[in-house]
C-alpha cells in the first residue's frame, strides 16, 4: 500500500521505460564480468538509483533485493561516536556518507576498508567483488574523496564502487578519471506522461492527458515528483479531470505567500515579517538554496521586465553567499532587502 | 566656586602650594591662550601689592583675598550685601575670612565682566553678537538705532505672518507686564550695585547701564528693541536650518511677553549679560494649539534621543571658571550641534546645574528641535527663559566667573559657603579627633613606658611604635567614626543600630516579639548593595557603637559547609576576651564582651565553599550572637536560603550631595584643591562609589594639588570600572546610542570594542534588531522618499551583515582565522549599525537565530530518522523526502485522519507500515508540516487519535532494522577501569563492567521503538542483578583476591539465572 512511486518502481532493466540505450549499456556492463567503478550522475528524480538497483539485480540476481538496514557505530578521532546506517544485502552495501556531515571521511575509510579486505562470502555469488553504492557522492568532503581514490585502486579485486551524484562538479578529478561516467538525464515530459499513464492504468484510474502534461511540466522533469504530484491530485480529488488543480507542496505554498508579501509592501517592517516566514522554512528543513530559487521564480513574473535581470543577478549572488557562509538567514534576508530596494527604486523613478 | 575654596584654603595652606598651583593654572591657561584677558587681569591686579602673580585668571581670585582685607574694602562688600537682598550671611559672620571671600567674589565678577567684553572683541566680530561690538565701538546711540532699524524691519515682516498666532501669547504678555513695577525698584538698586562693583572699570559698567537703565525707565522701549534684535539674531543664526518661518514668526509676541520678565529676577551686571544673551529665543508659544501636531511629529521624528544633525560645526567656547554657577538648566529637544550629553556636561563643567524637567527654579531651558510638548507647556506656564544652543554657548562665553554677582550665583555662593563652612568644621573636627588619637596613643605609650620602667624592663617594642596616620590608606584613615559621618543610607544604618541594640532583648524573648519594624524577629540581618558605598563600614561602625566586638569573616576565608558549621559553633557560645583583658596601659572595656559576627561578601561563597551558604543560613536560624551578612547582589539564586532567616537591609547609592561634603572635607584635610563641580564629576563618574573616589583623590594627591574638570573627567574615565555589557545593551548602544552621529566622539575602535563585549551575541542581536530602528540618516524625508531611504539603508545593512557572515565562516570554519575577529566586528555589527543607527522602536529583542537553529537541528533529526526508516522503500535522499514525500504522506495520513476520522485508521497504519514508519514518525510528520500543513492547523479528534494509537500498538509492524547503539565502542570500557592497582585484576573488571552493560541494554530497549518490553519481568531481573553487582563491588572494595573469586562465583549463578537470551539476542540482531 505504498505510494505510487515506490509501488510501481521498475525492478529490472527491462522494465525501465526510457533511456533504453542506457539500460542496454548497463546490462552489457553487468554481463561482461568486468564491471568498472561507476559514477552515475543526473538530476534527482531521473531514475539513477532505480537504474542502479536494476543493474545490481542484473549482476547478482534477485538476492540483492533482500536488503536490510544495518546500523554501525564509528568512533571519530575526537572520541565522538557516530551512528551510521547502512542499507545492505549479501552482495552490496549502500551508504550515504553525507549523513554524518564532516565525519564522512571516517566512515569512508573505515567502512570501505573493512568491506574491501574481505572477499565475497557467498561462494555461489555471480561476481567475486562486492559493490558499495555511495549516495550523494557530490556531497562528500574533499577529505573523504581523497580517501576514496586510493581505496578504489587498491581494493579493486574485491570492491566496486558506484557513486551517485547530482552533478560531477563537486567530485575531484582523480575520482572522475577512475570511474565510468554514466549520465542519467531527466526524463522528457513526454516520457513522464508515459510513465504516469502506465501507473494510472495499473491503478485503474482514468487517464487525463491534459493533467498529466501539466504535471510533467510542473514537476520540472522530476519523475519522482511527478508521480507524487499525481498521487496527491488523486488523493485529494474524488474525480480527476484535465482541469483539476495540482496542490503545491506545503513549503512551496509558503514560499508563494512570502513572495506575495514581498511584492505587496516594500518596507523594513515587511522584511521583518518575511524573516519570520523564512525562519519557518529553514527550520522545517527546506534547503536555503531551494528557498531562494523558488522565491526568485515566484517573484520574477511579478516585476517589471527591466528588473528581471537584476533580480536574477542578485539571486545568484546571494545563492553563492549561502554556499559560502554559515548563517543562511542573513543572506536570504539580504536578498529580500535588495529586491525590495531595487523594485522600490524602480517604482520611484517611474513616479517622478 | 573654586575661588571660595581657595580663599578658605588661603588661611590655612602655605604659600608654596599655592605657588605651585598657580603655575599649573598658568599651564592650563596657556592652552586657552587669551592674551587679551591676561592683560586685563593684570590691569586689575595693579593695585595688588604682591607682584609675584601677574598671571592668569585665577590669580585675581586669590590675590584680593590677601590685599583686600587690609585695605579695608569691607564697606563695599557690606554695601554689596545689603543691596543684594541676601542679608542672611552677613549677620551670621562678618569675620575677616568672610569678607575675604566676598571680596573675591566681587573681584571675580569684575574681572569677568571685563572679560565678557574682551571676548566679544576678540571673537565675535562676525558672530551673532555683532551688536555688542557695535555697542562698544560706535556708542550707544548708534547701537540703539541699529537695533531699532533691524528690529523694525523684521518685526514688520513678522507681524503679517504672525496674525494667527498672536492671540495666544498675548494674554501672557499682559500678565507679565503687570509684574515689572516691583522689579524696577530692585533693578535700580541693582544698577547702583553695578556701579559700585565696577568702579574700577568704568567703561564696562557704562555699557551695561546703557543697556539696562533705559529699559525700566523708558517703559521697556529699549528693551524691546534689544529683544527684537535677539530675534533677529536667531533668524540669522538658523536661516538654513529646519526652523520653519511660522515658528520664527511666532517669536515677537513671545519676546514681548518675556521681555519684562527678564527684568525681574536678577540684579547687577550679570543681569545685563543674561539679558543680552542673544539667545533668548522663544519658540515657546506654540505649545498649546499645535499640541497635537507636536505629538504627531514626535511620533514621527522619534523624540530627541538622536544625534545632533549638524554636529561639530560650531566651536565650543571656553568660558570663565564656574561662570554658570547658580544657574539651572533644562535641556529639551534635539540640539543643533552638540548632543544633549555634551550640553549637560558643558553646563556642569561651568558649575551650572542640570535638571530634567523645568520648574520654577529653572533659569534657562535649552531648546532644540522636537522639544517635548509637555515641557513646552510647562515652559510656557512658568515663563522660563528659553535659549537655544547658541544662547548656551554665548552664556558660557560671556558670563563672568562664578556667575558674577548675579542673584542666582550669589545664592549659590551662599549655599556653597555654608557647605564650605560645614566642610571646614568637619575637617577641624577630624583633625581634632586625629590629634586626640595621637595624644591618646602617646599617653598610652608613655604609660606603658612608665609601667615598664616601674617594672624595670625595657619598654615593649610595640609601645615605641607610634601610630603613623600618614601611612594609612585614605579609605581607612577617613573611614567614618560616627554615625553622622556615614554618607547616605541613614535609615538603613539606623536600622542596623536599632537591631543590634535590641538584639539582646529579642534574644531573651526568643525572637518572637517582632516589634514595629520587625527588627525583633531576626537573629541575623543581611545588608546588600553595590560596592563602595559603605556597607562593611556601616556594619563595623554600628557594632562598635553598640558595644560589640566584631568578628569578621570574608571571602578570604574558606567557608565551606563543614567549616561554617564547626567554625561558627565555637564562636557562637563565646564572649569576647576584650571584655576582660586589654593591652598594656589600656582600660578594659566591659562592654566588649559581646560578639557580633560580620560575614562579609557572602555572595563570594563560591565553588570552594560548597554548601557554605546553606550552612550559614542554618546558623542564622539558631545563632546566639547577632550575625550581619553582607553581600552585593541579593537577587542571586544562591542567596535564596537567606530569604526568611535574615532581615533584608538594602543599601542604596548615596546621592551626590551626601557624598560631596565628605569628599570636600577630605580634600581640605589633605590640602587637595578640588572645585565642587570636579568633585561632582568624580562622584558621578565613579557611580557614587565612595571608596573609589577616595582612592582616586588619594592617587591624585600624589602628584598634584589641584584638579580641574577635565582632569577629573579623564581620571574617572581611566578608573571607570570596566563593565561587560549585556547583548541587549550592546545592541541598544550601537543602534540607538547616537554612536554614529556626526558629533559622536566614539572612534571605530570604541565601536568594535562594543562588539567584543560579547562577540558571540552582539552581531546576532544587531541582525535581529537592525530593521527595527528609525535611522537618523533618513533625516527629514517623508512618505515614500523616507521609505525608499529606509529600504536602501536596510539593504546596505543587510548586505554588510551578509558580508560579515562570510568573515564569520572564515573564523569558525575550517580556516580558523581568528585574527579576522575585528573585521567580523566591523562587517557584522558596526557597519550595519552605521547605516540604520537611530531610534530603536520597541524593545531590543533577543536574537531568534539560536532558537531557530536548534529547532532546525531537531527537525533535521526527525527528517533523518524518517528517511532512515523509509530508506528500504524509497530511493530519495532526505531533501527529497522532506520536499516531496512528506507533503503527500501528510495528505495521505494526517489529512485523512482529520477528515475521515477513525474509519481510515487501518489504512493509514498500512501505509505507515509499508514505509516502516513508526508512531513517533507520525508525530514528527505532524511537526514538520509547514504553511497550509502547519501543525497548529491540524485538528485531530481525540477519539481518532486514541483509536489510532490503540490500533497501532495492537498490531505488529515490520522492522527494517535494529538499532545498534549497544555496539559499545571499545574505548569506553577501558575508560571505566579504575586506576587502583588491585582493581586491575580481571575479575574485578568483570564485576564492574557487568552492570554497565546491563544498563546499556535497558536503555536501548527503551529507546528502540521496534522492541516492545515485557514490563513485568524486567525490573525484577534488573533488580536482582544490580543487587548482585553491588554486592560484588562492595566485596571487591573490602577484600583481597580470594574473596573476589568467591564473589564472582556469587555473581555468576545469578547471571545465569537471568534471562540471558534477550540482551544477547538483541545484540546479535543488531550486529548482523
Amino acid at each position: 500500500m505504498a505510494l505510487l512511486v515506490d509501488k510501481h518502481r521498475p525492478r529490472s532493466l527491462d522494465q525501465l521505460t526510457y533511456h533504453k540505450d542506457l539500460s542496454e549499456r548497463l546490462r552489457s556492463l553487468a554481463q561482461s564480468g568486468d564491471f568498472p567503478h561507476l559514477l552515475v550522475y543526473g538530476p534527482s528524480g531521473a531514475g539513477k538509483k532505480t537504474r542502479i538497483v536494476a543493474t545490481l539485480k542484473e549482476l547478482y540476481g534477485p538476492g540483492v533485493e533482500k536488503i536490510k538496514i544495518d546500523s554501525r557505530v564509528f568512533q571519530t578521532t575526537s572520541n565522538r561516536k557516530l551512528e551510521f546506517n547502512i542499507v545492505a544485502s549479501v552482495y552490496h552495501l549502500e551508504i550515504t556518507p553525507s549523513d554524518v556531515g564532516n565525519y564522512d571521511r571516517v566512515v569512508v575509510q573505515d567502512l570501505l576498508k573493512e568491506v574491501a579486505q574481505t572477499q565475497q562470502v557467498d561462494q555461489s555469488a555471480k561476481q567475486r567483488f562486492k559493490v558499495v553504492v555511495i549516495n550523494e557522492a557530490d556531497h562528500l568532503t574533499r577529505d573523504a574523496q581523497a580517501a576514496l581514490r586510493r581505496t578504489m585502486e587498491k581494493y579493486s579485486p574485491n570492491l566496486r564502487l558506484i557513486l551517485l551524484a547530482n552533478s560531477t562538479a563537486n567530485i575531484i578529478a582523480p575520482i572522475r578519471s577512475r570511474t565510468l561516467l554514466v549520465r542519467v538525464a531527466a526524463p522528457t515530459e513526454v516520457e513522464i506522461c508515459d510513465v504516469l499513464e502506465r501507473s494510472a492504468r495499473k491503478e485503474g484510474w482514468v487517464v487525463a492527458k491534459e493533467l498529466n502534461a501539466r504535471i510533467a511540466k510542473e514537476s520540472g522533469r522530476n519523475l519522482r515528483r511527478a508521480l507524487l504530484m499525481y498521487e496527491a491530485v488523486h488523493a485529494q480529488n474524488e474525480k480527476v479531470t484535465d482541469k483539476t488543480p495540482i496542490p503545491p507542496p506545503d513549503w512551496e505554498a509558503l514560499i508563494g505567500q512570502v513572495a506575495k508579501e514581498i511584492i505587496e509592501e516594500h518596507s523594513p517592517a515587511r522584511i521583518l515579517q518575511v524573516r519570520a516566514k523564512l525562519y519557518d522554512l529553514l527550520t522545517h528543513c527546506i534547503p536555503p538554496t531551494t528557498i531562494l530559487k523558488t522565491l526568485t521564480f515566484k517573484l520574477i513574473p511579478q516585476v517589471d521586465d527591466t528588473l528581471k535581470a537584476d533580480v536574477i543577478k542578485w539571486s545568484a549572488f546571494y545563492e553563492h553567499r549561502i554556499r559560502m557562509g554559515s548563517k543562511v538567514i542573513f543572506h536570504l534576508e539580504a536578498f529580500v532587502a535588495k529586491f525590495m530596494r531595487i523594485v522600490e527604486e524602480h517604482l520611484m523613478e517611474m513616479d517622478f | 566656586m573654586p575661588a571660595d575654596i581657595r580663599s578658605f584654603f588661603g588661611g590655612k595652606t602655605s604659600t608654596p602650594i599655592r605657588e605651585k598651583e598657580t603655575k599649573k593654572e598658568e599651564d592650563s591657561k596657556k592652552k586657552r591662550s587669551k592674551s587679551r584677558k591676561i592683560i586685563d587681569d593684570s590691569d586689575d591686579d595693579e593695585p595688588a601689592p604682591p607682584s609675584k602673580k601677574s598671571t592668569p585668571k585665577k590669580a585675581p581670585i586669590k590675590k584680593p583675598v590677601k590685599k583686600d582685607s587690609p585695605k579695608g574694602e569691607e564697606t563695599s562688600t557690606a554695601d554689596y550685601f545689603a543691596t543684594s537682598s541676601k542679608p542672611k550671611p552677613k549677620p551670621a559672620k562678618l569675620t575677616p575670612t568672610k569678607s575675604k571671600t566676598l571680596e573675591s567674589i566681587e573681584s571675580n565678577s569684575r574681572s569677568s565682566a571685563r572679560k565678557k567684553t574682551t571676548t566679544s572683541y576678540n571673537e565675535n566680530n562676525d558672530d551673532d553678537f555683532a551688536f555688542l561690538d557695535d555697542d562698544e565701538d560706535a556708542g550707544d546711540d548708534i547701537f540703539a538705532a541699529d537695533v531699532k532699524k533691524n528690529g523694525k524691519h523684521k518685526a514688520d515682516g513678522y507681524v503679517e505672518v504672525d496674525s494667527d498666532d498672536e492671540p495666544l501669547p498675548k494674554p501672557k504678555k499682559t500678565t507679565t507686564k503687570s509684574k515689572p513695577t516691583p522689579k524696577k525698584k530692585k533693578e535700580d538698586v541693582d544698577m547702583m550695585d553695578v556701579g559700585d562693583d565696577d568702579f574700577v572699570v568704568p567703561d564696562d559698567s557704562d555699557d551695561m547701564m546703557v543697556l539696562d537703565k533705559p529699559a525700566p525707565k523708558s517703559g521697556s522701549k529699549k528693551r524691546k528693541s534689544v529683544d527684537l534684535d535677539e530675534d533677529d539674531d536667531d533668524d540669522n543664526l538658523k536661516p538654513a536650518t529646519k526652523t520653519s518661518k511660522s515658528k520664527s514668526a511666532k517669536q515677537p509676541p513671545a519676546k514681548k511677553a518675556r521681555a519684562p520678565k527678564k527684568n525681574e529676577p536678577e540684579s547687577s551686571a550679570v543681569q545685563a549679560i543674561l539679558d543680552n544673551i542673544p539667545t533668548v529665543r522663544p519658540p515657546t508659544p506654540p505649545p498649546q494649539d499645535p499640541n497635537h501636531k507636536y505629538d504627531w511629529r514626535k511620533a514621527g521624528a522619534g523624540g530627541n534621543a538622536g544625534a545632533p544633525p549638524a554636529a561639530g560645526s560650531k566651536e565650543i567656547p571656553v568660558g570663565e571658571e564656574n561662570c554658570l554657577a547658580g544657574l539651572t538648566f533644562v535641556f529639551t529637544g534635539l540640539l543643533e550641534t552638540i548632543s544633549r550629553e555634551e550640553g549637560q556636561e558643558l553646563v556642569k563643567r561651568y558649575g551650572g546645574k542640570v535638571t530634567t524637567s523645568p520648574s520654577s527654579k529653572t533659569s534657562f531651558v535649552v531648546l532644540g528641535t522636537d522639544a517635548g510638548p509637555s515641557k513646552l507647556k510647562k515652559i510656557a506656564n512658568m515663563k522660563i527663559k528659553t535659549i537655544n544652543e547658541d544662547g548656551l554657548l554665548a552664556l558660557i562665553r560671556t558670563m563672568p566667573a562664578n556667575g558674577g554677582d548675579g542673584k542666582a550665583a550669589e545664592k549659590n555662593l551662599e549655599k556653597k559657603k555654608a557647605d564650605m563652612d560645614k566642610v571646614k568644621r568637619e575637617a577641624e573636627e577630624m583633625e581634632k579627633e586625629e590629634k586626640g588619637k595621637i595624644a591618646e596613643a602617646e599617653k598610652a605609650a608613655k604609660e606603658a613606658r612608665r609601667i615598664a620602667a616601674e617594672k624595670g624592663i625595657a619598654p615593649p617594642a610595640a609601645a615605641v611604635r607610634k601610630p603613623d596616620l600618614s601611612s594609612q590608606l585614605w579609605t581607612s584613615k577617613y573611614a567614618p567614626t560616627s554615625m553622622n559621618q556615614i554618607c547616605g543610607n541613614k535609615g538603613a544604618v539606623e536600622k542596623i543600630q536599632k537591631w543590634l541594640n535590641g538584639w539582646a532583648k529579642a534574644h531573651k524573648y526568643g525572637f518572637t516579639m517582632r516589634g514595629a519594624e520587625g527588627l525583633g524577629g531576626y537573629r541575623a540581618i543581611i545588608v546588600h548593595g553595590p560596592p563602595g558605598i559603605g556597607k562593611t563600614t556601616a556594619a563595623h561602625l554600628a557594632a562598635k557603637l553598640a558595644g560589640y566586638d566584631v568578628l569578621e569573616s570574608n571571602a578570604s576565608d574558606t567557608r565551606s559547609k563543614k567549616l561554617v558549621e564547626s567554625g561558627l559553633n565555637e564562636v557562637l557560645n563565646n564572649n569576647s576576651l576584650l571584655g576582660y583583658f586589654a593591652g598594656d596601659g589600656k582600660k578594659v572595656d566591659e562592654h566588649k564582651k559581646k560578639i557580633v559576627l560580620i560575614m562579609d561578601e557572602v555572595d563570594g561563597m563560591s565553588a570552594g565553599d560548597r554548601g557554605g551558604v546553606g550552612a550559614l543560613a542554618k546558623v542564622c536560624k539558631k545563632t546566639d550572637i547577632p550575625l550581619i551578612l553582607i553581600c552585593n547582589d541579593r537577587k542571586l539564586q544562591k542567596m535564596k536560603p537567606f530569604n526568611d532567616v535574615a532581615l533584608d537591609i538594602p543599601f542604596r547609592r548615596p546621592t551626590v550631595e551626601q557624598v560631596r561634603s565628605r569628599i570636600a572635607t577630605i580634600c581640605l584635610r589633605e590640602g587637595l584643591k578640588l572645585p565642587i563641580n570636579v568633585i561632582d564629576a568624580l562622584i558621578e563618574g565613579s557611580n557614587k562609589d565612595i571608596r573609589q573616589i577616595i582612592n582616586m583623590i588619594s592617587t591624585a594627591k600624589l602628584d598634584q594639588t589641584a584638579m580641574d574638570f577635565d582632569q577629573g573627567k579623564s581620571m574617572t574615565k581611566a578608573w571607570e570600572k570596566h563593565v561587560v555589557l549585556k547583548p541587549w545593551d550592546i545592541c541598544q548602544k550601537l543602534l540607538g546610542g547616537g554612536m554614529f552621529a556626526p558629533a559622536s566622539k566614539a572612534t571605530l575602535n570604541d565601536k568594535i570594542e562594543l562588539y567584543f563585549n560579547d562577540h558571540e551575541f552582539s552581531y546576532l542581536m544587531i541582525q535581529e534588531n537592525y530593521l527595527k530602528t528609525k535611522p537618523t540618516l533618513i533625516g527629514q524625508m517623508h512618505g515614500r522618499e523616507a521609505n525608499l531611504k529606509a529600504l536602501q539603508l536596510a539593504d546596505q545593512a543587510a548586505e554588510s551583515i551578509s558580508d560579515g557572515d562570510l568573515v564569520d565562516r572564515m573564523i569558525h570554519g575550517s580556516q580558523q582565522q581568528w585574527s579576522l575577529m575585528p573585521t567580523h566586528a566591523v562587517f557584522s555589527a558596526v557597519r550595519p549599525a552605521s547605516y540604520v543607527a537611530g531610534l530603536v522602536q520597541g524593545q531590543v529583542q533577543f536574537t531568534s537565530w539560536l532558537g531557530n537553529n536548534s529547532k532546525m537541528n531537531k527537525l533535521l533529526r526527525y527528517v533523518k530518522e524518517i528517511q532512515s526508516h523509509m530508506r528500504l522503500r524509497s530511493s530519495g535522499d532526505r531533501h527529497e523526502i522532506r520536499q516531496q514525500y512528506l507533503p503527500v504522506l501528510w495528505t495521505q495520513m494526517i489529512k485523512r485522519l482529520e477528515v475521515e476520522g477513525k474509519d481510515c485508521v487501518d489504512e493509514v497504519i498500512d501505509l505507515m507500515d509499508s514505509y516502516f514508519l513508526t508512531r513517533d514518525d507520525f508525530d514528527y510528520m505532524m511537526e514538520l508540516g509547514l504553511g497550509p500543513q502547519d501543525e497548529g492547523r491540524v485538528h485531530l479528534e481525540t477519539q481518532t487519535k486514541s483509536t489510532f494509537t490503540r490500533l497501532y500498538n495492537a498490531r505488529t509492524h515490520p522492522l527494517p532494522f535494529m538499532k545498534a547503539s549497544n555496539v559499545v565502542a571499545p574505548a569506553k570500557q577501558t575508560k571505566e577501569v579504575p586506576d587502583l592497582e588491585e582493581a586491575m585484576e580481571e575479575d574485578d573488571d568483570e564485576a564492574i563492567v557487568e552492570p554497565k552493560e546491563e544498563d546499556d541494554d535497558e536503555v536501548d530497549l527503551k529507546k528502540d521503538k521496534y522492541i516492545k518490553q515485557p514490563k513485568v519481568k524486567k525490573p525484577a531481573a534488573a533488580g536482582g542483578k544490580k543487587a548482585a553487582s553491588k554486592k560484588a563491588s562492595k566485596k571487591k572494595a573490602k577484600d583481597d583476591e580470594e574473596d573476589d573469586e568467591e564473589s564472582e562465583e556469587d555473581v555468576k549463578p545469578k547471571k545465569a539465572a537471568k534471562p540471558r537470551g534477550r540482551p544477547a539476542g538483541a545484540k546479535g540482531t543488531g550486529k548482523k
